[in-house]
């Protein structure tokens, strides 16, 4: 059985504070937001917390902004070297929190929800783990992300289809303490969709934005 | 303790060719594989140097397709067929698809190019409807630990039951965008050599590798008459807690992950380990950290533990390199031989291990530790033992 202890939602907004060394990308940003958190509204010992980011695409306005500078020759920033991948991230997060447990980055095309808590559960059977910290982050992107997401829809590339907002949530669990983390039921939805994650955020414990 | 995770088939593809012997000819011989690269235009960056096949080790220059048949050689090494086995891929998705598509204008209602290849997921994706494999399947995405991290988990589901077989893969094609990042971030051995511990080392250069592992219960292995080719003893994963891209400098979190491997192998003072398969990424940074972590977890046996590189003949594979570093660690030990670190030059002070260099050395090794280390201070370590 699995607790949730923590959840938190960050989105897009004015107070929304940058971080030392992450630029023009929101990724980042929301990520350690909604980390934060967690993190702040219940305490973890470091050296016994995992961490767990999903997300479908990763970084895209990072990834875009750099093709689109070499597509134009010009020369990269190397601060998009330093946040090109989501480790990057985890690393700041995890020297600001202590966190000394092991960090994973997944992508997968089904619910995030219930990957992410089935690998919660196996990382918490490990003896040195007590705690999972699980972050799912998508950004809208733009006319490549659309282009892709017309692709797994099933169609052929294309400028044009719904666009999903930034969104980061993360969620804090354990075994013990907090209320139990329902089964996730199998839900139909854009590949990677947050839903799921953002239902459970929001709906067991309040999720605070 | 679970059950006991073996190794049944693999299959590996670098910069070297395709399979066991190209490896025992390149990464075993010495023989860097670094040349100029005429995958793309190499004129902005600071140096042309890499190690890629002119179209990828199989001639595709594609990363799905080059996936999809490692899978299919390590499957039939193992004799397995398509069935329930897990699918965990190490990759950050194929590059090579945003640049095609930035470039294509507004081209785009007409192009053919499949875009969705830079979803990391859909690579996990394609190989598992490629090869018939009905598991889980997803992406590991975290960067140079992003192949083990696959293998890590894989072992804890078979360790706990959760599931039988996993084949585990990873990926990368040498392609602009990422040589273009790693030359911003003069990461780029400027001078063409990888020297992973020589006082005079200036950096990576980056490799083709893709590779897959068949990892599997002994139980279920030994019930379908399946020779192991290697168990994996232990395993472990930590982070550094310093900073976004570079290592603890007394490498705390490789170290911890080491320790913790060594503990689940049943030898936490790593007495019964024969060799290092090193991160070894020939930078300032992590050879220094990587030696301080060592010498952590070994002690006063430290120096005397046989440690080399193989990046420095494959180059830096990224996502690919746990899973090929796995590979030929189990080499390795079945082989009886340990593979070199080339362009070794002269010592540095802190650096002293044994660094095998140049030449392979016969050894009679039993076990052997494979480490990795990536961005934001993820750190993994496998224990590989012979059967």
């Amino acid at each position: 059985m699995m607790r949730l202890l923590a959840a938190a939602v960050a989105e897009p907004s004015a107070r929304l504070a940058p971080l030392p060394g992450f630029v023009e990308s929101p990724f980042s940003p929301l990520v350690f937001e909604a980390c934060r958190r967690c993190l702040d509204a219940q305490l973890v010992d470091g050296a016994r917390t995992a961490v767990v980011l999903c997300s479908l695409m990763g970084d895209t306005a990072t990834a875009d902004l750099a093709s689109r500078r070499l597509v134009g020759g010009r020369v990269h920033n190397p601060l998009l070297f330093m946040q090109a991948t989501a480790n990057s991230v985890l690393g700041y997060l995890s020297r600001e929190f202590g966190i000394t447990g092991q960090q994973l980055s997944l992508s997968t095309l089904d619910d995030p929800l219930a990957e992410t808590l089935a690998m919660a559960d196996v990382l918490l059977d490990e003896p040195d783990l007590d705690r999972v910290l699980v972050v799912g982050v998508e950004l809208a992107g733009g006319a490549r992300v659309e282009a892709v997401r017309g692709e797994l829809a099933g169609g052929a590339p294309s400028r044009s289809g719904a666009v999903q907002g930034d969104l980061a949530v993360a969620v804090l669990l354990g075994r013990d303490g907090g209320p139990a983390v329902p089964v996730p039921q199998a839900r139909p939805g854009p590949p990677g969709s947050l839903r799921g994650l953002l239902d459970l955020a929001r709906t067991t414990v309040g999720g605070t934005r | 303790m679970g059950a006991d995770v073996v190794v049944t088939g693999f299959g590996v593809r670098t910069a070297f060719g395709a399979g066991a012997p190209a490896l025992r000819h390149g990464v075993f011989g010495g023989r860097p594989a670094f040349a100029p690269t005429s995958r793309f235009d190499t004129g902005p960056y600071r140096t042309p140097m890499a190690a890629a096949a002119p179209d990828g080790p199989s001639g595709t220059g594609s990363l799905r397709p080059e996936l999809v048949a490692c899978g299919a050689e390590a499957l039939d090494m193992a004799g397995l067929p398509a069935g329930e086995a897990a699918v965990l891929v190490g990759a950050a998705g194929d590059y090579t698809t945003i640049t095609h598509f930035w470039r294509s204008g507004d081209d785009v209602e007409g192009a053919t190019a499949p875009y969705a290849d830079a979803v990391p997921a859909v690579l996990a994706e394609a190989v598992a409807d490629g090869l018939g494999l009905r598991g889980p399947r997803f992406a590991f995405t975290n960067a140079c630990v992003a192949s083990s991290a696959a293998i890590i988990h894989a072992c804890r589901l078979i360790a706990s039951g959760r599931i039988e077989v996993a084949l585990c893969a990873g990926g990368y094609l040498v392609e602009e965008e990422v040589f273009a990042k790693f030359d911003s971030g003069r990461a780029l051995a400027r001078d063409g050599a990888v020297r992973p511990f020589s006082a005079d080392r200036s950096g990576l250069l980056l490799g083709d590798g893709v590779a897959a592992v068949v990892l599997e219960s002994a139980g279920h292995a030994r019930s379908r008459g399946a020779r192991p080719l290697s168990t994996v003893a232990g395993w472990g994963a930590a982070s550094d807690a310093y900073h976004i891209a570079r290592p603890h400098p007394d490498g705390a979190g490789l170290a911890a992950a080491a320790r913790q491997a060594l503990r689940r192998a049943g030898d936490p003072a790593g007495a019964t380990i024969d060799y290092v398969n090193a991160h070894g990424t020939g930078t300032r940074h992590n050879d220094v950290a990587e030696t301080r972590g060592l010498r952590s977890v070994f002690g006063a046996r430290a120096g005397s533990v046989p440690v080399s590189s193989t990046k420095s003949t494959t180059g830096h594979l990224l996502e690919a390199a746990g899973v090929v570093e796995f590979v030929i660690t189990m080499l390795a030990l079945t082989d009886g031989v340990l593979p070199p670190t080339a362009g070794y030059t002269r010592p540095d002070p802190e650096c002293d291990l044994d660094c095998v260099p140049h030449v392979a050395r016969p050894a009679d090794a039993r076990r052997a530790l494979t480490l990795n280390a990536a961005f934001g201070g993820a750190n993994t370590a496998l224990v590989l033992e012979r059967p």
